[in-house]
């Protein structure tokens, strides 16, 4: 019976928190766009004329196939981050394209025309090293896959081993390279560093060693960089340091000729590594005899070799970029030349004669706030007058593909930097040309230089534009109602963007790790601006600030971007405005020492610019701006500010307090020492949180009162030692002004990854238990007690009293990407957790199920608390996935936003896709349901206004009658 | 809702009270415009009633000692008329319940607003208690009575859990502590 009673008050509980979106709904506040990383390999399907698709494995270990007409996504599978998913080759073969996955592990082959997979295969362990589909007699029916120690062919059927060999003197020799071109060989070439070159040809019937030659190449360290296999069977190098181009017949390998680049003319610029690029139409028949080879920069040529000699067909200088495309018999060169600074020309040449082909011009203008173009992808075809036609797909720096047709028109772009998003930030849009006019009207400076009349007139003529752009609004609701909805075409461009009356719709600033910068519209999803930041290394660290708002009308917005160099530790500032995009005029102080973190304060300059502190690596503190007024207020509060930094490598936290000459001092540190355990992450909490509510409310309805400490820290630490008997992570609340240790749990046999979540008074982890082989969620919450000791100040250096300290555990039943926390404006709303999962599902799970309070046994107070009696497992409704089928695939983060709406938070999830929503934590309390029925609560308004009036004159009739009766 | 007693008793004085200006033993009607206006208004064409007849028939005044009881009981009816109610308020109370709903709640509100009202027009109920010896005594136990009422409903209220007693009651208005210092920082970059 007990159980009864549980199980109903569940429900009841539950019932209220259910949330899911309805079908109609679908769309309509959510976007998701899918990405593919950056593109290793580009096969442009050709096995029929009229295909649309390109297939594309990246960097990312996604394949894909994108639709050339309008570079949306076919398919795409998404294979495991890091080495395991790792693409190394790609084989297309009519409808077939073989992969080789995760250094050779794996060998796969999909349909592509639906992209389902034909086959898999999991091959001998061995690092992969090459790959080339083996064809006889003009079809093409086997792959050959060659690793460190042994070479193998496949059948492209079924995946099948056909034979499988081992290389000769595999220790001594580096195999490097395979090649075959349908005379029934298939040839190994490995090289000696320094040595010579082996070449090793096995037939393809059976893997029977037919050739085994070596032939002296000291100057040769790395084939597949330096040679390619031209025409008959000639295995082709080019060398920078003798200046020359080596030939060698691997049908006869008698030896290697060598022909000096200076006999023909030639030189390779200063420190340039020259490139070879062969072009082999159909893996059945042998490569071209022309090829291409890359002397500098910008300087190519196209060569034909022909009985030993080599010719040249055409020298192409200035040329950024070449690439070989065959469409039927014809194969061509297309070549990019700069034209002037913003736009480059593409050529057609023919691959046997290097002549011009007519009519085949095609500008590609660089945009400004993108990187330069890196690759050509290009893609030929037969016009029906028997003329070669192409589109290009140009590849950049900053990871974007431009999709382009004669004579110019780009088809479509796809910013492929969005697939790795490292921070981001949402910025309220700046209030309508009216809106702002009305505020200058009142500001400041206008008061004090204009008298009463024009003030008057000011306003008239401001109330005159607002009537007119309202009689506007109304007169485009009227012409919108009439057309159908899905007409209704809702264009976003910087000119008309503003912010909507509930502050919904905002800028999303995302940083990728490119380096690109984006202003996405977050209510489309279409880009507004980008802008790409070059020169950035690899291994940069990103911290994105919001130094100024919307708010401080005339005053742009601003923001600053902190891009340190991890090697060099130096650091450069990017201030822009995040609304256009552009590169703002103030300066940026140029940062002469290393940084080591940044500060933003919650004080402002006289034009409402936060400051930003930098803290260098002599723990000296600059300011930007750094104007007389931001120095004399830093001078002034510098008793109040602190900062902690923390070195994981040295498992130190320390804390330092500003001194009036921006120099620091330490106040604190702790050591955790690294043999046995190292930080892992530390969580603040976000400066624009709101704690609405400063205590709970018991059952007896006393109040329980929060700490809620601004500068509280969590710290998570895991052990170095991963046996699962003896690995434990440590969870550490630590004051940061003053560096007083508030709690300290141990979680014992349980391992990373730890995912935190730091707000209000509580602290949620997630980790995975080794004992129990589960993950589990685990909740800390910090009261104050019955009494609060300082209502009115919080100061770290006066709190006598520890906090009472809640922790409670549940099951989760799975796995987890990344987690956040819903924040609404006022933080009246209750709170969410919202946690990514790998299956790209993104839970919104009431923070009221991850509550230590939540009671064992249910008692009268706990009832009147709302506590859910405990369970120790965590279960995942369906219905409360935000995302229903949208899958966001390798969540990476979570980006959670107020609205001007108390109920909404907005939600931004990226990874490789990027998903924007938004939530309604305690549903939407505050607006009328989509499906309001104004229709009829109007007219039951007016039949009622109606009927009163109509027998209030009934009434009125009738007593006159009576009085006269 | 006051007692059928009560009111009764109340108008019974009232028209007592109010005819005891015009109380005449006879009287003799001269003027024949004034007959006829008489006429006019009964609508009884012209039969002329004989001297002295009054249509109305004249009550009979003389005070009796019997009255005078009435009248103190009467009296001590009004009095005595809140605390009685304070039984049936009590069942009320109890058959309603603690929870919040419209009906308790328009239960507790009338609980409240009465004795109010009485209290409010305590003047009235003073006037009406005039003619009684005991009019003080009276007044008082209205007084308490009512008062009692009072507090019977301000109980239901505590019970109920509407009046703002507890420390939970104002945490809504506890403003967020001001922070006094700044900080800020994070790993190493």
């Amino acid at each position: 019976m007990g159980k009864l009673i549980l199980l109903l008050l569940n429900l009841i509980v539950l019932y209220n928190i259910v949330a899911a979106v309805f079908e109609d709904q679908v769309g309509k506040f959510d976007w998701r766009q899918q990405y593919v990383g950056k593109v290793r390999f580009s096969h442009f399907d050709t096995h029929m004329q009229s295909s649309k698709k390109v297939l594309l494995a990246t960097e990312s270990n996604v394949f894909a196939a994108i639709n050339t007409r309008t570079g949306d996504l076919f398919w795409r599978h998404v294979d495991k981050t890091g080495p395991e998913g790792n693409i190394d080759a790609v084989l297309h073969h009519g409808q077939d394209a073989v992969l080789v996955v995760g250094n050779g592990r794996v060998l796969r082959s999909w349909d592509i025309s639906v992209g389902g997979l034909n086959w898999e295969i999991v091959l001998d362990s061995g690092s992969f090293r090459s790959a080339c589909l083996v064809g006889q007699q003009g079809t093409v029916k086997h792959a050959a896959v060659l690793k460190k120690s042994v070479i193998s062919l496949h059948y492209l059927s079924n995946g099948h081993q056909k034979w499988v060999e081992n290389l000769p003197e595999s220790e001594t020799v580096n195999y490097q390279a395979v090649h075959s071109d349908g005379n029934g060989q298939v040839y190994a070439l490995g090289v000696v560093s320094h040595s010579h070159i082996a070449v090793v040809a096995y037939s393809a019937e059976d893997g029977e060693i037919i050739k085994q030659v070596s032939v002296e190449a000291p100057w040769l360290s790395n084939i597949p960089a330096s040679c390619a296999v031209v025409g008959q069977g000639m295995l082709t190098c080019v060398d920078s340091t003798t200046m020359s181009i080596y030939t060698l017949d691997l049908y006869q390998q008698l030896q290697m000729i060598q022909i000096p680049l200076q006999s023909l003319g030639l030189e390779v610029d200063p420190g340039f590594q020259p490139h070879l690029v062969s072009h082999q139409p159909h893996p059945a028949r042998q490569p071209l005899s022309e090829f291409l080879l890359q002397l500098g920069p910008d300087h190519h040529l196209l060569l034909q070799l022909n009985n030993g000699q080599i010719v040249i067909l055409r020298d192409f200088k200035p040329a950024l970029l070449v690439s070989f495309a065959t469409t039927g018999e014809k194969t061509v060169a297309a070549v990019m030349s700069p034209k002037n600074k913003t736009a480059c020309g593409i050529n057609l040449f023919s691959a046997e004669s290097g002549r011009r082909l007519l009519d085949t011009t095609l500008i590609f203008t660089v945009d400004p706030n993108a990187g330069k173009p890196e690759r050509l992808h290009v893609q030929a075809f037969l016009k029906k007058d028997d003329s070669v036609g192409y589109r290009v797909m140009v590849q950049s720096e900053d990871h974007a593909l431009t999709f382009i047709q004669q004579p110019g028109r780009v088809m479509w772009t796809r910013e492929e930097a969005l697939s790795d998003v490292v921070t981001m930030e949402m910025v309220d849009l700046p209030l309508t040309g009216t809106q702002a006019e009305l505020e200058g009207e009142f500001g400041k400076k206008a008061a004090i230089q204009d008298g009463l009349m024009s003030m008057v007139l000011k306003r008239l003529s401001s109330q005159l534009i607002m009537l007119q752009t309202w009689v506007a609004h109304l007169w485009k609701l009227f012409y919108d109602a009439r057309k159908p909805r899905s007409q209704v075409k809702n264009d976003v461009s910087i000119e008309n963007l503003s912010r909507d009356e509930f502050n919904l719709q905002k800028m999303m600033v995302m940083v990728t790790s490119s380096g690109k910068l984006f202003g996405i519209d977050s209510k489309t999803g279409s880009i507004l601006w980008k802008h790409y930041l070059d020169n950035i290394p690899s291994n940069a660290a990103f911290n994105l600030m919001v130094q100024r708002t919307t708010a401080h009308f005339p005053h742009p917005p601003q923001c600053t971007l902190l891009i340190k160099d991890k090697d060099s530790g130096l650091a450069a500032l990017h201030v822009f405005n995040p609304i256009f995009g552009r590169k703002s005029q103030v300066a940026p102080p140029a940062l002469s020492q290393p940084i080591l973190q940044s500060l933003l304060l919650p004080l402002m300059d006289q034009d409402y610019a936060k400051v930003l502190l930098l803290v260098d690596d002599q723990y000296k503190v600059s300011a930007f701006p750094s104007t007389k007024n931001v120095l004399q207020q830093l001078q002034e509060t510098a008793a109040s500010i602190f900062f902690y930094l923390v070195d994981s490598s040295q498992g130190r936290l320390s804390g330092y307090r500003l001194r009036t000459d921006l120099s620091t001092e330490q106040v604190w540190e702790v050591v955790i020492p690294v043999e046995v355990q190292n930080i892992v992450s530390v969580k603040g909490k976000r400066p624009n949180e709101h704690v609405h509510s400063q205590g709970r409310v018991m059952g007896d309805r006393s109040v329980l009162y929060k700490y809620l400490n601004p500068s509280l820290l969590a710290v998570v630490t895991e052990s170095t030692d991963l046996h699962q008997e003896r690995s434990f992570i440590g969870i550490l609340l630590i004051d940061g002004v003053t560096g007083r240790i508030i709690h300290e749990a141990v979680q014992r046999k349980a391992r990373g990854p730890v995912h935190v979540v730091h707000s209000e008074n509580w602290v949620v982890y997630e980790y995975w238990s080794t004992k129990s082989r589960r993950n589990e969620f685990s909740v800390i919450e910090l009261y104050e007690g019955m009494e609060l000791y300082n209502s009115t100040v919080f100061s770290s250096l006066d709190r006598p009293h520890a906090p009472q300290v809640l922790q409670q555990s549940y099951i989760f039943p799975s796995s987890i990407s990344t987690m956040e926390a819903t924040l609404t404006e006022k933080g009246i709303t209750s709170r969410h957790l919202l946690i990514g999962l790998p299956s790209g599902g993104i839970l919104s799970l009431p923070k009221m199920f991850l509550d230590p309070r939540r009671p064992e046994i249910v008692s009268e107070q706990s009832r009147e608390e709302n506590l859910i009696p405990y369970a120790p497992e965590l279960i995942i409704r369906t219905e409360w996935f935000i995302n229903y089928n949208q899958t966001v695939s390798r969540v990476r983060g979570i980006y959670t936003a107020p609205s001007g709406l108390e109920s909404t938070c907005l939600v931004v999830a990226y990874g490789l896709d990027i998903y924007q929503t938004r939530v309604y934590p305690s549903k939407q309390f505050d607006v009328l349901k989509d499906d309001y029925d104004y229709m009829l609560i109007s007219s039951v308004l007016f039949a009622l206004f109606f009927a009163t009036m109509i027998s209030k004159r009934l009434a009125e009739v009738k007593l006159l009658n009576r009085a006269w009766r | 809702m006051a007692s059928p007693g009560g009111q009764g008793g109340a108008g019974a004085l009232s028209t007592r009270g109010g005819s005891g200006v015009r109380r005449m033993k006879w009287t003799l009607e001269l003027s024949l415009g004034n007959t006829r206006s008489r006429d006019r208004q009964s609508g009884q064409g012209d039969v002329v009633y004989p001297i002295g007849y009054s249509e109305k028939p004249v009550p009979d005044t003389s005070i009796q000692e019997t009255d005078k009881n009435l009248v103190e009981k009467r009296c001590w009816d009004v009095a005595l008329g809140p605390l009685k109610q304070i039984p049936m308020n009590l069942f009320i109370m109890y058959m309603s319940g603690n929870t919040i709903s419209i009906f308790p709640i328009m239960m507790v509100c009338m609980m409240a607003w009465r004795p109010i009202q009485a209290l409010m027009s305590m003047s009235a109920t003073f006037k009406l208690l005039e003619s009684s010896s005991q009019q003080w005594l009276q007044g008082l136990v209205y007084l308490i009575g009512n008062l009692l009422g009072a507090a019977l409903a301000i109980y239901k209220c505590q019970s109920m859990g509407l009046l703002p007693t507890h420390s939970s009651d104002w945490l809504a208005f506890i403003e967020p502590p001001q922070r006094m210092e700044i900080m800020g920082g994070g790993m190493v970059l």
